[in-house]
């Protein structure tokens, strides 16, 4: 603070023994005023603290403001506390149907309007694909997209950055009956998730092998690594006792109980800095229920959502892990995929109806009392190819997922780049990261 | 907390003392807080030097922290209202305000000018943001420029 202090009393015009002189140097001072530029006038940390407020989406763009601004933004510190800070996360869906056609959907514009003509944009996947059923969706965690590719490889990819990863899960084939090892579908859990206390991404995938042995293998991405969590397994697992489809929140990955046969409609959590697992209630009112119970996350909760007689029943998990906090929302108005908040209790969803086997895809908006306000009727080329179908979204292992963009790395890329700076340091100085980040457009 | 009758010396960096009701700054400013907390402000001998911050922009402050003292329970939209209109001021005078918030700590205020600033280039094309930002020197070599002109046409 002294520092400040300093460098701006500096700037103040010293003491003149003329009145005329003061006056003219005031004057020269108010030019000088006028024309200065936020460079010039505030410090770094207060330039920083304003653009770790601005939402990701227009960030990107904030990077060609100035060379300053350039390698503010793109400092991996940056990308850290934007993720932390963010006052509005800004939810994108991503879909990809059969054809390996895979489009973005950001959620938070599709209603306003005039923004909504650029709120869907088709999106180029990491990888060519090969041929149909190449690439399926499997879950999220901080901006990350996790990807299944066929036949056997797991894709992490930032879509804002570009940044991916391929590792392969031939381990798990070679145990298993090849032609039951159908990935993301035939794994019995499978999730990904964030450890702060290792600054590392973890993929959870459970699996059972051709002699009906269950395995827990889990994939650090920092390391590049599989390692055997067999001991971790809660016994007995079952093999359709949960939806495979886990998702991540508070340093764990939640899967839900969905068959009726599981007495307890538990959710199970594995912590992914202590690899253990355990289990919480759904509650109670749950298990009148006639129909699977699946997890979502809404506002950075914990929520459930369950369809009877046409309508869809949802219970948020206001504090974690505290079962007194679970609250009831319920949309009356037909079976939907709640996806996330908008505006902090707005509930958007996939909204199904009318209910036939193919249908044309529509997002809507309830507010809390599940009353319907906004509905979004697609009529983007983009989206022609991607279709409801009753067994396709609804289903775990899907075609879609909803992330939270952001500008972070995977831990081994901040170490490549480093490296791949001080290599070629002398040649260009600052390569223009733009470039990687222009998957905005 | 002292009582709402008792004030306290601010001191410009033009030596202009201001007088403010100390229960106006306390509840605002972090740093003046704990000077009153800690004891280390001497009511009958002590003004607050505060160096960096000139006159005019002491002013807006002082007159921020009162109307928020005594307004706290209008309606939000009302001191949105005024809020916006309290901004109302060129960017030179808003980097002052920033720079003073951030030196006496007060955070409400901190936020009001970090959002302001961000809806001032939220959307904006960057020719527009670098006039509204006075940004005359963007350090790019011309061949960066050129070269994100033509990546990111739509961006200018």
């Amino acid at each position: 603070m002294d520092k400040k202090k300093q460098e701006h009393t500096g700037n103040k015009p010293k003491q003149q023994s003329t009145m005329e002189k003061k006056k003219k140097k005031q004057h020269q001072q108010n030019e000088n005023h006028k024309s200065k530029s936020i460079h010039d006038t505030l410090p770094l940390e207060l330039i920083h603290r304003i653009l770790l407020r601005v939402p990701l989406r227009h960030l990107v763009r904030l990077k060609c403001v100035s060379k300053l601004w350039h390698s503010l933004i793109s400092d991996p510190g940056f990308a850290e506390s934007h993720v932390h800070l963010s006052a509005a996360p800004t939810h994108v869906c991503l879909l990809i149907n059969d054809y390996s056609k895979a489009c973005s959907v950001d959620i938070d514009t599709i209603f306003h309007g005039y923004k909504h003509a650029t709120a869907v944009k088709e999106v180029s996947l990491p990888f060519k694909m090969k041929k149909h059923y190449d690439f399926e969706v499997m879950c999220s965690c901080r901006g990350f997209v996790l990807l299944h590719r066929a036949p056997h490889f797991f894709v992490v990819w930032n879509p804002v950055t570009g940044s991916s990863k391929i590792v392969s899960y031939s381990h798990i084939v070679s145990r298993s009956h090849r032609k039951w090892c159908l990935f993301p579908r035939s794994a019995i859990l499978y999730g990904f998730g964030y450890d702060a206390s290792q600054d590392d991404y973890l993929v959870v995938v459970a699996s059972r092998d051709k002699n009906g042995q269950d395995h827990f293998d889990c994939l650090s991405l920092r390391t590049n690594s599989w390692i055997n969590l067999n001991s971790a397994l809660p016994k007995p697992l079952g093999v359709r006792n949960w939806e495979s489809c886990g998702f991540f929140l508070n340093g764990a990955i939640h899967w839900s109980s969905c068959t009726l046969g599981v007495k307890d409609y538990s959710i199970l959590i594995f912590d992914l800095k202590e690899k253990s697992f355990s289990t919480i209630f759904m509650p109670e009112q749950v298990m009148c229920y006639l129909k699977p119970t699946r997890l979502a996350l809404l506002g950075g909760c914990l929520a459930l959502y369950s369809y009877e007689y046409g309508k869809t029943n949802i219970w948020v998990m206001k504090e974690y892990k505290v079962h007194s906090s679970w609250t009831f929302y319920q949309i009356s108005r037909g079976e939907c995929v709640p996806l996330c908040l908008s505006n902090g209790s707005d509930i958007v969803a996939l909204d199904p109806a009318p209910i036939s086997t193919y249908t044309d895809l529509r997002f809507v908006e309830y507010n809390a009392r599940g009353e319907l306000r906004r509905i979004n009727y697609f009529d983007y080329p983009h989206l022609q190819h991607f279709k409801y179908s009753s067994h396709g979204l609804s289903n775990s292992g899907t075609n879609y997922t909803v992330y939270t963009e952001s500008l972070v790395s995977l831990p081994s890329d901040i170490k490549d780049k480093d490296r791949d700076k001080g290599q070629e340091e002398e040649k260009r100085p600052s390569e223009s990261e733009g470039c990687q980040t222009g998957k905005e457009n | 907390m002292g009582s709402p009758l008792k004030k306290i010396m601010l001191c410009s960096s033009e030596k202009e003392i201001f007088s403010v009701e100390e229960q106006v700054m306390v509840q605002h400013s972090v740093i003046i807080n704990n000077m009153i907390e800690d004891g280390s402000y001497n009511y009958e001998e002590s003004k607050i030097p505060l160096d960096c911050v000139d006159s005019k922009t002491l002013k807006k402050v002082i007159d921020y922290c009162t109307y928020h003292t005594h307004h706290h329970n209008d309606n939000q939209e009302d001191l949105e209202a005024w809020d916006a209109q309290f901004l109302n001021v060129d960017s030179n005078g808003l980097y002052d305000l920033l720079m003073a918030a951030n030196y006496l700590e007060i955070r409400n205020l901190l936020d009001l000018i970090y959002r302001t600033i961000k809806n001032m280039i939220k959307g904006k094309k960057i020719d527009e943001i670098r006039r509204i930002l006075n940004i005359k020197d963007h350090g790019f070599t011309p061949e960066e420029e050129e070269q994100n002109r033509k990546e990111y046409p739509h961006f200018y």
